[in-house]
């Protein structure tokens, strides 16, 4: 059984009395520890499928399934518990919380998660080490560079050990050295912790180093290859 | 860092914002408790000076006689005013007589209200006789001694040390004369009184009038206003098995009572429309709040919270912002009241003439007492309204659609 089943989706979205559609007709499954990027220009919908298969929007039909279980039957609590413990989601804009230092941008989901501080301390200070942002723990978000603050929102979505990372466009933001370094963090992590990294992107630096690359147009499946980085 | 935290931090975002509903929360606390001590300390020393001069905290009558004034309501006190006064909380019990009469002096006549009172004791109580000088009072319940308004004095012409003539029908139907002389005058403030009021010696008035030691009233005055409650079940024991009955101040002087409620009430109203206007204030602030934070609530649901922490989170800045303000605005309620309970108003070089309140004079100088109840209790109310004010904007933020809130810049 896949780890993440989109099955015959549709997504349509009501502006005003039109009607966009975002999506349509599309199948797609992920398997545990995959490294993969889903390509495609602007419009084509592919923060649509990212927030499908987080459970932050639901489809107009069809099925999102992720390790067996629906999330059009979930509650909304259901839904964020559910985020909580097994999604990591990165953005193109950080989206880090402002009051916030960057050590508890990190410890806010772990503290969601209620675990007790000691071990929260531990992953931090853990994570900040791996992540090379050790020293900026105490430092609000505005005072970080776009690298510094992405690698915390990276922290900040492997911290509570996700089944799979949700990246949009985290390179996006970031001139092409920095964005090189974070794909590096990023394989490393998938290879190390065998978590799944789902991206979006239209960066060939980024497309070229994922393993399997899904482009869309359109709202459709143009293209789903495997390839060797 | 804990949820606390987070909240505590969201509330100085927009530090302006926030200190100045945090100033309106402070400052209607503040206003509201230095406001309410001061009127309560106002009535306070109007009820005492009302019950003192008047029919004391607790009265002792015959039937309906506050309502009838029916001469022929009349009671033997017996041993009642030893058996009252030895109640601890009683620092007096003062028989009377009322009687209407007629006074003539050489030149004028005027319809009066003859007031037979036990002078020693009398003078102790009735703030009004206790600044009669000395050579000025009546000196004995026997005498004929007489101390006069000072109005009546003034249309009867005549002065201290004068003679007048008192006449009234005594309780066996016959008119009876007798001639008093004139000790000293009084200045109560209240016009009526002041021109009406003939205070003679409780034995020499019953005598006159035939009553045979019988009296109208007996005002018991407390030692402290609070032990009403306690004195007036206990002095109503007492006269389990009399005729009289012991009703309190409020119901003896319906007046002075329903003054101060009404005046209470304009107040009331008053604090009414402060909380009211903070509350919209305080809706406002944390519905602005969460406007600005649709994207952000949109992460952290996102990363995920759930919409009930969202609740959660907007619920706790609203108790931590009213809590702030609170504390803010007790210290100065306090300060205040500290000062208007030690110092007061004075306004007695604004306005020289007495100040006449529901039939009662007061003190010019106005104190405030501490209703610390009170004062927990508005800051109660106010934490509830807040958080009240709180729910609607903590509904929104829970409502979010996470996909979109995070497309919003
Ligand atoms: N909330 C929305 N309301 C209306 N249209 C939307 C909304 N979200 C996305 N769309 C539309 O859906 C299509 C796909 O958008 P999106 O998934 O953001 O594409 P991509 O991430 O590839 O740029 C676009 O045409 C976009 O305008
Ligand atoms: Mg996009």
């Amino acid at each position: 059984m896949p780890l993440i089943e989109l099955a015959k989706i549709g997504k349509i979205y009501p502006v005003g009395n039109q009607q966009v559609t975002a999506l349509a007709d599309l199948n797609l499954r992920f398997e545990q520890g995959e490294f993969t990027v889903l390509a495609g220009p602007s419009g084509s919908g592919k923060t649509t499928v990212l927030n499908l298969i987080g459970g932050l929007d639901q489809p107009t039909s069809g099925s999102v399934v992720i390790a067996g279980r629906s999330t059009g039957k979930s509650s909304p609590a259901e839904l964020a518990e559910f985020r909580l413990n097994h999604i990591g989601f990165v953005f193109q804009s950080y989206n880090l919380i402002p009051v916030l230092s960057a050590a508890e941008n990190v410890e806010f989901p772990l503290m969601l998660q209620r675990l007790p501080k000691t071990e929260r301390r531990r992953r931090i200070s853990t994570l900040f080490q791996q992540l090379s942002i050790a020293g900026l723990e105490n430092r609000k978000p505005n005072d970080l560079s776009g690298g510094q603050q992405q690698r915390v929102a990276v922290a900040r979505a492997i911290a509570t050990r996700p089944t799979v990372v949700l990246a949009d466009e985290p390179t996006a933001n970031l001139d092409s050295q920095t964005a090189a370094d974070l794909l590096t963090l990023m394989r490393q992590l998938n290879a190390t912790e065998n978590t799944t990294f789902i991206f979006s992107s239209h960066d060939p630096q980024v497309i070229n180093c994922a393993r399997r690359v899904i482009t869309l147009k359109d709202g459709r499946l143009q293209s789903d290859m495997q390839q060797t980085p | 860092m804990e949820f606390a935290l987070l909240a505590w931090k969201n509330l100085w975002r927009n530090r302006r914002r926030t200190l100045i509903t945090l100033a309106a929360i402070a400052f209607s606390i503040m206003l509201m408790q230095a406001a309410h001590n001061l009127a309560m300390g106002i009535y306070a020393s109007m009820v005492d000076h009302g019950v003192r001069a008047g029919s004391g905290h607790i009265a002792v009558y015959l039937e309906d006689y506050p309502r009838s004034r029916d001469e022929s309501l009349a009671f033997a006190p017996g041993s009642l005013i030893d058996e009252i006064q030895d109640l601890p909380e009683v620092a007096r019990a003062l028989p009377r007589i009322y009687l209407p009469a007629l006074a003539q002096s050489s030149r004028e006549s005027r319809g009066i209200l003859l007031t037979g009172v036990a002078p020693l004791a009398e003078r102790t109580a009735n703030p009004f006789l206790k600044h009669l000088l000395p050579g000025k009072m009546i000196r004995s319940s026997q005498s004929n001694d007489a101390v006069l308004g000072c109005r009546l004095l003034d249309e009867l012409k005549i002065t201290d040390g004068n003679k007048l003539v008192i006449t009234l029908q005594n309780r066996q139907g016959d008119l009876v004369s007798e001639l008093f002389r004139v000790r000293g005058s009084l200045k109560t403030g209240i016009r009526e009184l002041d021109s009406s009021l003939i205070i003679v010696g409780l034995e020499k008035a019953s005598a006159i009038a035939g009553m045979s030691g019988k009296i109208h009233e007996l005002a018991v005055i407390l030692e402290s206003a609070d032990d009403e409650q306690t004195a007036l079940p206990a002095i109503n024991r007492l006269l389990r098995d009399k005729a009289p009955r012991a009703v309190s101040w409020e119901e003896a002087m319906p007046n002075l009572a329903d003054a101060i409620k009404l005046d209470y009430a304009g107040q009331k109203f008053i604090f009414l429309v402060i909380t009211l206007i903070v509350t919209i204030g305080v809706v406002n602030t944390l519905l602005m709040s969460v406007m600005e934070r649709i994207r952000e609530f949109g992460v952290m649901l996102a990363i995920g919270a759930s919409p009930a922490q969202l609740r959660r989170l907007i619920l706790t800045e609203a108790l931590m912002l009213a809590l702030a303000g609170i504390a803010v605005g007790t210290l100065l309620g306090s300060l205040i009241t500290w000062y208007l309970v030690h110092y007061g108003i004075d306004l007695s070089r604004m306005m020289p003439e007495s100040m006449e309140f529901g039939g009662v004079v007061f003190d010019p100088i106005l104190r405030a007492t501490w209703d610390f109840t009170w004062m927990a209790r508005i800051c109660l109310y106010l934490t509830l309204l807040t958080v009240a004010a709180a729910l609607y904007p903590a509904h929104k933020a829970a409502r979010i659609a996470p996909a979109a809130a995070m497309r919003k810049h």
